[in-house]
């Protein structure tokens, strides 16, 4: 039965302002009055998802409560977080992705207004991993965000009406929109995802002013698609001339994926942004032989014109739908008594990397998950040692105990924090393995382009999941809390030194950035794959928010936490027979206080 | 390999075959279902042709039918066993769109809303109705209606 395939799909995430310590190199979101506040989806543009606010301490934590919730009235995944900009919250829903404008100067929070787009129900169908939207970002007096059938709008922050619309992805074509923009100067970045669709991957630049789109980058393919100039373009490892194209088998780099649906990060003294790419397409890698480049990669590109400054693969002829779509965090570390200007990046695939950020070179990439599909990462060359018994393909058969699973060993939709106070990353984990059987898969437009059989199971030690603390100058974890379901919430972490994170079984907790130790937990109304946030309300005190709503690859892996159409009633999954039994959709908005 | 392209050898004759097997009652006006899932307005339901599944019950196109679910992507979205993934399980016999053999048939003939696409152009009629039988063959998850994780 080598033509059965069954989809295991994968996986759908977010982007940076160091304060005070380490580095300013990223740049400040804005005036020091503006800490308070959380403009865009990773906090700032060095994506550190770091607070300055430190109200909330290790001592008082314990006391953390409610103060507010309120129903999105949507059922799908609740990834992203919401924004807080001068006294009012704003956030955007899961497909049919309404944003709403809470007053929070006013008992309740009631709403400013609503916008409700027009956003096709086709869009749903051809979303991977259920409907979800990871934020948006604020910037000039406007809210800009993707609608999931390829649409980004611009709404104005006061009155709500939408400024312009603009489509940008073709649904028809396998394309959705589920990232959250970075807003950069006068462009707003997007990208679409379907890495499951067989897409032609891209980035694109467009006109913050007016939404017209300024420039088109491909992902993969010739050079003259990827904005590739050889008087710019400074790789650490070179691939030679158009090798977007010459690293596949024949032309099948036309339907070769490489989708972006993490976020954006951006550094202002280099003037460079950086993002990941999604996995290859199709899943079985014998029908698209060669390294794949640049697919499950991370570029850097100026902003103005998308230029191509260098670009790195962390998993070259992806096998295992190790997408490198998670965020891509800017830290300053002091490494080998030297000052770096790093990239940090949990990978899919169980590495996590830190880079120059300046050239792309690797300077280190040590396991942070468990870890069977390669040995090691040759920081020579740059590239993975592969365990040969773990590389799948339609001639190999079923490949037992590849780890982690394609749901990464860490997923891009649950995005890292890093502290400039401990030096330390937060990240959730996965401990999830898999075994792989690829299959021969047809490429039908407007129909999904996978190829694979990939059954999952606990990794070692039989908890799915866990929240790390991770020192990226030794690549050792400093501290563990283990999670009985796989950990899929962003982290948040703060100058009070606590770092927030959700559970998938639904609950939110506050722990010690420097030891873990769990300082508060609250069951909230569904489980959490959104990320924490932190500001300071109009009353002066430090509240912290995060979506509840359990979804995303859930929606799809544990089918049975939907009850949400009598017409469709799934059976439990045998990795995770419990997670029904904790939880259920339902999307809601939770602020906590002390 | 050989089975993939004796598969795709008969998916082009089905395909090729669509203009016999027409599409439903092409000639006749528009096709009459029992709509289990529609109310009626008044006590008359629409006239229309009844259309019935040729392949009804045969094992042979069922097995067929469940080559051409993964050939056609249709796992990919409904999952492997047809158990549900982004699209709602087909195995529960349960339906969004009513389960009598012709509202099957035209949820895949014409597509549905929310993204289910049209493959009537794709497969022709005898295709479609290779894939009904196919997803009449499934076993219902024992799980179907109650779910339990008593500890007892």
């Amino acid at each position: 039965m080598l033509l059965f395939s069954r989809a295991a799909l994968l996986a759908c995430l977010g982007a940076g302002t160091l304060l005070g310590g380490l580095s300013q190199a990223a740049g400040r979101s804005g005036p020091a009055a503006a800490d308070g506040e959380w403009t865009m989806p990773a906090k700032d543009f060095a994506s550190t998802r770091f607070s300055a606010l430190s109200d909330i301490t290790p001592q008082k934590a314990p006391s953390l409560h409610p103060v507010w919730t309120f129903s999105t009235g949507v059922l799908g995944g609740h990834e992203g977080q919401p924004l807080v900009v001068g006294g009012v919250m704003y956030v955007v829903t899961p497909w049919p992705n309404v944003l709403y404008a809470f007053d929070l100067s006013k008992e309740g929070y009631p709403l400013k207004w609503k916008y409700r787009p027009d956003v096709s129900p086709n869009a749903i169908g051809v979303s991977c991993c259920d409907t979800v939207n990871r934020g948006a970002f604020y910037a000039d007096g406007k809210v800009f965000y993707n609608l999931l059938d390829g649409h980004t709008v611009a709404i104005d922050a006061a009155s709500g009406k939408e400024l312009w619309n603009t489509l940008i992805a073709d649904v028809a074509n396998g394309e959705t929109v589920s990232m959250a923009p970075l807003v950069v100067k006068d462009r707003v970045l997007v990208g679409a995802s379907g890495g499951e669709f067989g897409i032609y991957g891209w980035l694109k630049g467009l006109d913050v002013k007016t939404g017209k789109v300024v420039w088109t980058a491909r992902n993969i393919g010739p050079d003259a698609d990827m904005l590739i100039r050889p008087d710019t373009f400074k790789p650490a490892y070179d691939a030679g001339v158009d090798a977007g194209a010459k690293s596949w088998a024949d032309d099948t780099w036309r339907t070769g994926g490489a989708p972006v649906w993490g976020g954006v990060s951006y550094d202002p003294e280099l003037d460079l942004i950086y993002y990941g790419t999604g996995n290859p397409s199709p899943y079985n890698p014998e029908q698209r032989v060669g390294d794949n480049k640049w697919t499950a990669s991370v570029l850097a590109r100026k902003p103005a014109d998308g230029a191509l400054v260098w670009a790195y693969q962390f998993t070259p002829h992806d096998n295992w739908d190790y997408d490198a779509t998670g965020s891509m965090v800017l830290a300053d570390l002091a490494i080998g008594g030297k000052s770096i200007k790093a990239l940090v990046h949990f990978d899919k695939n169980g590495f996590a990397y830190t880079l120059d950020r300046a050239t792309g070179k690797l300077i280190s990439a040590e396991a942070f998950a468990h870890v069977t599909w390669a040995k090691s990462v040759d920081l020579a060359t740059g590239r993975p040692v592969l365990d040969p018994d773990k590389q799948t393909g339609l001639s190999k058969g079923n490949v037992k105990g590849v780890c982690p699973s394609l749901e990464g060993g860490v997923s891009p939709s649950s995005p890292p924090a890093f502290s400039p106070r401990t030096h330390l990353f937060y990240t959730s984990t996965n401990n999830l393995c898999m075994d792989y059987a690829a299959a021969r898969s047809t490429h039908l437009k407007g129909t999904p382009f996978i190829g694979a059989n990939s059954p999952y199971m606990a990794g070692p030690g039989g908890n799915l999941g866990a929240f790390i603390a991770w020192d990226a100058t030794t690549g050792k974890k400093v501290w563990e809390n283990k999670e009985e379901f796989p950990s899929w919430s962003g982290a948040l972490v703060t100058a009070g030194d606590v770092v927030f994170y959700g559970t998938l079984d639904g609950w939110f907790k506050s722990a010690d950035a420097k030891t873990g130790k769990v300082l508060s937990k609250f069951k909230v109304g569904s489980g959490v794959v959104g990320n924490p946030m932190t500001y300071r309300g109009p009353d002066g005190r430090q509240y912290v928010a995060v979506y509840a709503g359990i979804g995303g690859d859930w929606a799809l892996l544990a089918g049975d936490v939907r009850s949400d159409d009598p017409a469709d009633t799934r059976p439990q999954a045998d990795f995770i027979k419990n997670i029904a039994r904790h939880t259920s959709q339902g999307g809601m908005i939770w602020i906590f206080g002390l | 390999m050989n089975r993939w392209i004796a598969l795709f050898a008969s998916l082009a004759v089905v395909s090729c075959g669509r203009q016999d097997a027409a599409p439903p009652a092409a000639n006749s006006g528009p096709p009459a279902v029992r709509y289990e899932a529609h109310i009626v307005a008044g006590t008359t339901a629409p006239n229309g042709v009844e259309l019935t599944n040729p392949h009804n019950g045969d094992q042979a196109v069922a097995q067929k039918g469940a080559l051409m679910f993964a050939a056609m992507n249709c796992d990919g979205c409904h999952g492997g066993d047809a158990s549900g993934w982004v699209g709602p399980s087909l195995s529960d016999q349960r339906w969004r769109y009513g389960g009598a053999d012709s509202e099957v048939f035209n949820s895949i003939y014409y597509g549905r809303p929310k993204g289910m696409p049209a493959f009537g152009g794709t497969l022709g009629a005898d295709g479609v109705w290779t894939l009904v039988t196919y997803l009449r063959s499934l076993p219902v998850p024992t799980t179907v209606p109650t779910e339990s994780w008593d500890d007892h």
